[in-house]
């Protein structure tokens, strides 16, 4: 599922990652949030990429999916941070 | 100046000796003395005119170059204010340049620079305000035939999902179904909307309509694009064995017990409850559940239920994802009579292979003079993407369409003591074939599907569908009278249906 996910965004004309300097608290959520996005996600669809979303619509997107999924609470925050800055 | 006291001196010296010259001339002869000594005295008064003169324009010329002096002096004094100007204009223009560059510089160093994504966020969210509408959700259209009925025709449904985040623990959510049934007109309704209240890590309050949170199906399968096959599997479809949405309060929650991905849910509710189709005469063994229970006006009691989730694997012992569950649903549908229903759910995700499996059965109370409603349901499901695939050497256009794909293949079925003539339509829509085959006492389907993944939400899918019912159980028809009547079902026709659906998740 990781590498449907990463073909698909390989079609996409604008995939990068942030850069900018980030907390080690933050570097830690991205790095646990790039392991559970391909796996939780899939459980039930495709994982979408980051770049699908605003971080502002990831916001509201994945607090809807933590209900859905139910999630542990730190997973999703993992999740976010990831979603928003992988773009 | 000196000049002027060197040619006063040379004066002074010419007249003494000229006053001497007559002592001198008086020893030669008396009567030219007389002459000489007039001419002498002429002659110093012509050198004293000429002294006077010259003292004149001595102290003309002294006076014309201390003038000349003074114009010199202001001259020097002007040029060396002048200098100072210059000077002072240089030091500034130089100063003026250095600073004219810096500013640029550090324009052109903003302009370069991009800025960074926090200060962004932090600016449009700032711009965007703290309520926040984001609007999600799916649409589909599909063809669907079906050959027993032979009816095929186009069909589209359309589900925008509105959230509105107030806060990082308060979100509404509202679902509303726009479909195009038989006719003319277009159908709505709102299966979902629900106010999703974190109170902690650990607690969240998700009141309003909801999908029923038993078993897997309806919270996280049911939307298009999430569902690999265009149908749902037979319990959850036609003739399901709990009603699919609800109205009232959930309790949910989860946590880690063990590694990461070695995580526990649970969701508590209370809820309306089911209840059946008021518009039979009667309630019969077999009758189909309402979707909803918009007011609870046929019973006294609420219906009340718990779903348990278990996750096993740790995400890193490379053994895949599994998910095993048991879910509850008890509630009155009529006066005292019950409704009880339990389920089993497991899904299980390991690279390119997913699967799913659930089994759920239900125990319905019925009136006096009727035996019992009992049903039983499951389905087994499994898809393989091929985007693993080696190449075919043939072209990389070919292999990218191959590693797209995804093939399925499910097997569902439902076991009832009776089916309601009165409640089976046949009228294809999104998610249904129409077959009569499904409305069988002991249906039974084989369900193969080939999906075409364009993005992770948007998939053109293809599915078979082979209805083979079994033989056994009741017909129960009212035609019209307030008395059913029961009839033997023996051997129900095979059938055939073919769907084909572009569904869209945005």
């Amino acid at each position: 599922m990781l590498g449907f996910a990463l073909i698909m965004a390989a079609t996409r004309p604008v995939v990068c990652i942030a850069s900018e300097p980030q907390s080690k608290e933050q570097r830690e959520l991205f790095v646990t949030g790039a392991k559970l996005w391909p796996v939780y996600c899939a459980q039930c669809h495709n994982a979408r990429p980051g770049s699908q979303f605003s971080p502002a619509q990831w916001d509201a997107i994945t607090m809807h999916m933590r209900t859905q999924s139910i999630m542990p609470a730190k997973d999703i925050r993992a999740i976010t941070v990831f979603l928003k800055q992988a773009r | 100046m000196a000049f002027g006291r060197r040619g006063g001196a040379t004066v002074i010296a010419i007249a003494l000796a000229l006053l001497a010259a007559p002592r001198l001339g008086n020893a030669a002869g008396d009567g030219g003395d007389t002459r000489d000594l007039v001419q002498f005295r002429q002659e110093i008064e012509t050198l004293k005119g000429s002294e006077a003169a010259e003292r004149r324009r001595v102290e003309q010329d002294e006076k014309h170059i201390e003038e000349l002096e003074n114009q010199l002096k202001r001259l020097e004094t002007q040029n060396q204010k002048f200098g100072n100007t210059a000077s002072t204009l240089e030091i500034n223009e130089t100063k003026l340049k250095g600073e004219t560059d810096q500013r640029l510089q550090d324009l052109q160093a903003q302009v370069a620079a991009k800025p960074s994504n926090t200060d962004f966020e932090s600016e449009m969210s700032r711009y965007l305000g703290t309520h926040q509408f984001t609007l999600t959700g799916a649409a589909a259209g599909a063809f669907i035939y079906d050959k027993q009925t032979a009816q095929n025709t186009f069909s589209l449904e359309f589900e925008p999902l509105f959230l509105y985040r107030l806060n990082d623990w308060i979100l509404f959510e509202g679902t509303v179904e726009a479909a195009l049934p038989p006719g003319s007109e277009a159908s709505f309704a709102l299966p979902v909307a629900t106010a999703q209240i974190f109170l902690n890590d650990y607690l969240e309050i998700n009141a309003g309509i909801f999908d029923e949170p038993f078993g897997d199906w309806y919270e996280d399968q049911s939307p298009f694009w999430v569902n690999r096959f265009i149908t749902a599997p037979l319990l959850y479809g036609a003739e399901p064995i709990v009603p699919p949405t609800d109205i009232g309060i959930q309790l949910r929650g989860s946590a880690q017990w063990g590694s990461l991905g070695q995580d526990v849910d649970y969701t508590a509710w209370i809820a309306n409850g089911p209840s059946y189709d008021p518009a039979l005469p009667k309630p019969v063994v077999g009758q189909t559940l309402n979707p909803e229970n918009n007011i609870a006006i046929n019973t006294n009691g609420r219906a009340y239920g718990g779903r348990f989730r278990f996750y096993p694997f740790p995400l890193d012992s490379g053994l895949g994802r599994l998910e095993v569950g048991a879910s509850t649903y008890d509630g009155k549908w009529l006066d005292s009579n019950w409704l009880y229903s339990w389920g089993l759910s497991a899904a299980y995700l390991y690279k390119d292979l997913q699967a799913r499996a659930e089994y759920a059965e239900s125990y319905r109370q019925m009136p006096a003079g009727s035996g019992p409603d009992n049903r039983q349901g499951w389905y087994v499901q499994a898809g393989y993407f091929l985007q693993h695939m080696p190449s075919t050497g043939i072209s990389d256009g070919l292999d990218n369409i191959i590693r797209r794909l995804e093939l399925l293949a499910r097997y569902s079925g439902v076991n009832q003591r009776a089916i309601v003539a009165d409640e089976i339509t046949t009228s294809p829509a999104i998610g249904f074939s129409g077959s009569p085959s499904i409305f069988s006492p002991h249906s039974r389907e084989v369900a193969l599907g080939i999906d075409y993944w364009v993005e992770p939400s948007i998939v053109w899918q293809t599915e078979f569908d082979l209805e083979l019912p079994g033989r056994g159980g009741s017909l129960v028809a009212f035609n019209g009278a307030k008395t059913p009547t029961f009839s033997g079902i023996n051997a129900t026709a095979n059938d055939k249906a073919l769907l084909t659906q572009l569904s869209i998740g945005f």
